[in-house]
């Protein structure tokens, strides 16, 4: 029995893992990882080159994730053979209990026992003195064949898929009686079309010029994009031999693949389109309250955005290790809870109502102080929230630092789905579901709340809404608060999918108010629609044009020719006044 | 045709224009003055000229441009064409015998071998100044054609004008526009044939900056106190009456526009020689806001505001940037604000603000900075509008 002095948290983690299994299960291996064992024992000391590939192909029946550890160790040098005084060659796994004199004890390889001298003491071993058990080309081969009829019965399909496209990808035709045999017992459908797609991709090579044909055709109905190299030397090597059947069967693979491509790509640009617009959307959403229902033109919208993602910023440090903020070389400490694991990835759930709270009471102070002077003077407010916004650039950077700084992203926000070759990022999935929850929000607070039915009678009235009693200096304060504070949920929001900075107020602030002016001032519905519109629009032409800047500059252009044709935006909120 | 200054006016500025195209070049050719200071104050005076075409927008017609900066680093790109070309043998890679064509530094830089076509007028002066206006101008005409004409106005023609400046930008930081991309032009030699860099050729530059921007004070003097100055005013305060009484006033704000454009495009052009570099980030809207605090705080509607808020807060700049580097946008960014909200009229208006405070609290003395009449006017239809 090995005790527990020889276990060390460091080294080669496989004779670790060995040495643990001997400690739980003792010498009573399983049945099946003995015969493992076994094998692989034997194929080590075997000398013949054929008869090992042999009996390590003869592993691939069983398949178990510890043929494959095994063959692994075997490949990368860490199986080693000990030669007794008797002459007996035995594979074993050395320890990693490394002394003084560098030597070493071992297991064999076979049962896992100790390795002993007749007095039953453990041998130390001297790595030079050993032999590694080493492979050549041929071995490695079936090792890799091992390795493929493993991965095909991942229990993870994921894998099963990936491992599948891999065997296809080699073209072997050895590899094709495998690969029917697993697509016979496969239940689930991706991991089927993937074999299918596996198999066509063999076939290709095959001898038969029907199989060739045939495997044409599936590819091109499975929309094969891997397969398209492949398929155009097919077609090369067709016209070249005269074949006009394989030819023709190519070339409408090809075209099938095609039209895929296109698919793939138009969903995909779609998907991108509507999330870059829910970006907008996000970001101008306060604005559309602010400047469409108030007629504010705030300049340091987009500072109200930075100051939520530096909300988000701060919450991520508390939850963490704290951290230090020294502004005008005055120095406090934010003390940290020092959350690890999940609790940590909460931070995100508490920044986000805390970045709506701080924007919207630094709106609140920016109205009381600033803004309420100017409702009559649009062009003066869109100067003084521009001073405003100088301030607060430069406040952030005297906190903060100049530089940006670094917003985890929860773990769950990192991933992605692909389904049927497109792909969606978690995060852009996520940006699309928290714009449309926003919306749906501040909808709600306009449409469904007391607050929101005097907020709309302000805006549209402001006389007669005062003459019915409603205070309208409070119902503006709010109102302009609530704005504000939806600038700060688009900062957090931002920080989880790009850098938080300074100046990253000052990349939203012309997008966002040309996605209010292009949707109709005063209404959030047409904010809604030319945000998506727009975000459409850029990643559509960036995918045709394939440079983001023109397709950024074009959009621009764009937006100042749609305003010819509709002045007053998508909606245009009618009204009797002459001057409105 | 009288001139249309009254006489303290022309006394002021016969003294003003004497002390700066005449006094100051001297003062510099004696040693009074150094060349650094002449070469700052030539600066200041084309940062005036960016002003008033600010105010001859916001101040006299109630555009609020956010623009003008597009039009005078279009004007600096123009001259600095001309200025690149001249450039000639002495370039870096020509001193290494890498660059036959004599093209400037960055286009061998990417791997050009043949000047552009567009590059090779520049070759000429006086095509390049002719573009200095035409330019600008064209640009203005297409862009005012069709905002004035959809009757985009008031913080929508900001908005615009913001966009546009953006998508400029954002096209000259592009190095496929052959344009210097991010880096720009920069490290001229000859203008007409003389040292740009030599203290004689600055002194000229500065004495042609002085009398254009003398010259342009006069001319929108002359404009704005005309029949057109009049429509024009009267579009600021009432579009709607102006359109009733038959005017078009479309015609008279696209006049404003592409002239106001020319005048900050020569600017510009006067600007690049004198501090030998311009790049894309002179197009911001930041640099356009900025001038329009120059103007703001220089008291708009007058001409005599935008120049003297900008050498005035120019000079402000060049001494907090170095003494309070980390809080001059805080200055600047406050005092906006101060102004926007306590001095509707700039400095130029401080005095009859102080006058009507004097007339308001007779005996004791005046508080330095009390709330102004815009805080009651503001708050007061929104508190009582009960009592109407």
């Amino acid at each position: 029995m090995i005790s527990n002095r020889f276990i060390r948290p460091f080294g080669l983690l496989a004779a670790a893992w060995l040495t643990w299994s001997a400690v739980a299960m003792g010498a009573a291996l399983a049945p099946a990882d003995q015969e493992i064992r076994d094998t692989v024992s034997q194929a080590i000391v075997t000398l013949d080159s054929d008869e090992q590939s042999a009996l390590v192909r003869g592993l691939a029946a069983q398949s178990a994730p510890l043929s494959l550890r095994l063959l692994t160790q075997w490949k990368e040098g860490g199986l080693h053979i000990y030669e007794t005084p008797e002459g007996e060659r035995i594979p074993v796994v050395l320890n990693a209990d490394l002394d003084g004199e560098e030597t070493q004890s071992a297991v064999r390889l076979a049962d896992l026992e100790p390795l002993q001298d007749e007095a039953g003491r453990p041998v130390r071993l001297l790595v030079a003195d050993l032999e590694v058990a080493e492979t050549d080309s041929a071995l490695r081969r079936a090792m890799k064949d091992v390795a493929d009829m493993a991965a095909l019965s991942d229990p993870d399909p994921n894998r099963r898929r990936k491992a599948a496209q891999d065997i296809g990808l080699d073209q072997n035709p050895d590899k094709l009686a495998t690969l029917q045999a697993v697509q016979e017992k496969e239940a689930d459908r991706a991991v089927r079309r993937g074999l299918e797609e596996a198999i066509a991709f063999v076939q290709l090579r095959s001898e038969t010029p029907a199989d060739r044909v045939a495997a044409c055709a599936t590819l091109g109905r499975l929309g094969s994009i891997p397969s398209q190299d492949a398929l155009k030397t097919v077609q090369a090597e067709a016209a070249a031999a005269g074949d006009a059947e394989l030819e023709a069967a190519a070339t409408a693979a090809l075209a099938d693949i095609a039209s895929h491509l296109t698919v793939v790509n138009t969903v995909g640009t779609l998907f991108r389109g509507l999330s870059s617009g829910s970006i907008l959307l996000v970001a101008a959403i306060g604005l559309a309250i602010t400047f469409g229902l108030m007629g504010v033109i705030n300049m340091a919208h987009g500072e109200l955005i930075v100051v939520g993602a530096y909300t988000t910023y701060i919450v991520q440090n508390i939850f963490g290790a704290g951290m230090q903020l020294s502004p005008f070389g005055f120095t406090f400490q934010l003390p940290g809870m020092n959350a690890a694991g999940s609790a940590y990835q909460l931070y995100f759930a508490a920044a986000i109502p805390l970045s709506f709270l701080t924007a919207a009471l630094v709106g609140i102070a920016l109205e009381r102080s600033v803004i309420r002077f100017l409702y009559k003077r649009p062009l003066e407010s869109l100067l003084a929230t521009w001073g405003v916004s100088l301030v607060m650039q430069q406040l952030f950077r005297l906190t903060f630092g100049a530089n940006n700084v670094q917003v985890d992203s929860p773990a769950w926000l990192s991933g992605n789905w692909t389904v049927n070759d497109v792909l969606f990022g978690w995060n852009r999935v996520f940006v699309i579901a928290f714009a449309a929850l926003i919306i749906f929000l501040t909808w709600a607070a306009l449409n469904k709340t007391p607050l929101g039915l005097l907020i709309r009678a302000v805006m549209q009235n402001r006389e007669m809404a005062a003459c019915m009693g409603v205070k309208t200096e409070k119902v503006n304060m709010l109102t302009f608060g609530f704005g504000s504070g939806l600038a700060g949920l688009a900062g957090a929001f931002l920080s989880q999918i790009g850098n938080v900075g300074p100046g990253l107020g000052q990349d939203y602030i012309v997008d966002a108010f040309m996605t209010v002016v292009v949707g109709g001032v005063g209404n959030i519905f047409g904010t809604v629609i030319s945000a998506l519109g727009i975000g459409m629009l850029n990643q559509s032409l960036q995918q045709i044009l394939g440079n983001p800047v023109l397709g950024k500059i074009l959009v621009l252009g764009a937006i100042i020719l749609f305003l010819q044709w509709r002045p007053a935006g998508i909606f245009v909120t009618r009204s009797r006044s002459l001057e409105s | 045709m009288s001139l249309p200054l009254s006489k303290r006016e022309l006394a002021g500025f016969i003294v003003a224009a004497i002390g700066l195209c005449i006094l100051m070049p001297l003062l510099n050719a004696g040693g009074v003055v150094d060349n650094f200071t002449l070469n700052t104050w030539g600066k200041y005076l084309c940062y005036a000229l960016l002003a008033i075409s600010v105010d001859l927008l916001w101040g006299y017609t109630g555009l609020l441009s956010l623009g003008q900066a597009l039009f005078f680093s279009l004007g600096g790109y123009m001259m600095g064409m001309y200025l690149m070309l001249m450039i000639g043998d002495l370039g870096v890679y020509a001193r290494s015998g890498q660059n036959p064509n004599l093209l400037p530094d960055f286009m061998v830089f990417l791997g050009h071998t043949h000047l552009p076509a567009f590059w090779k007028p520049f070759f000429s002066l006086p095509f390049a100044i002719l573009m200095v206006f035409v330019v600008p101008g064209v640009l203005a005409y297409i862009f005012g054609y069709l905002a004035f004409r959809s009757r985009i106005k008031g913080v929508y023609f900001s908005i615009l004008t913001q966009a546009l400046t953006y998508g400029a930008a954002l096209m000259f930081f592009r190095n496929d526009m052959i344009m210097g991309g991010n880096n720009g032009f920069t490290d001229f030699r000859f203008i007409a044939g003389a040292d740009v860099r030599s203290p004689e050729v600055k002194r000229t530059l500065y004495i042609v900056t002085a009398v254009i921007v003398c010259l342009v004070y006069l001319g929108c003097k002359w404009l704005t106190t005309t029949k057109f100055g009049l429509v024009q005013r009267a579009v600021r305060d009432s579009e709607t009456r102006v359109l009733f009484s038959g005017y078009a006033a479309a015609n008279y704000k696209l006049f404003v526009f592409v002239l106001s454009a020319i005048i900050a495009s020569i600017g510009g052009a006067l600007f690049v020689p004198q501090v030998g570099i311009i790049n894309p980030s002179e197009m911001t809207t930041e640099r356009s806001l900025e001038a329009v605090v120059w103007v703001a705080v220089g008291g708009r509607g007058t001409l005599i505001g935008p120049i003297l808020g900008a050498i005035g807060i120019n000079a402000l700049k060049s001494w907090a940037t170095r003494a309070y580097p980390d809080l001059w946008l805080i200055i600047l960014g406050g005092m906006f604000v101060l102004v926007v909200l306590f001095m509707p009229k700039g400095i130029v208006g401080l005095p009859a603000q102080f006058k009507a405070l004097w007339r308001r609290i007779r005996p004791p003395a005046a508080e330095p900075a009390p709330l102004p009449e815009a805080t009651p006017a503001a708050v007061v239809p929104a508190e009582t509008p009960a009592a109407k």
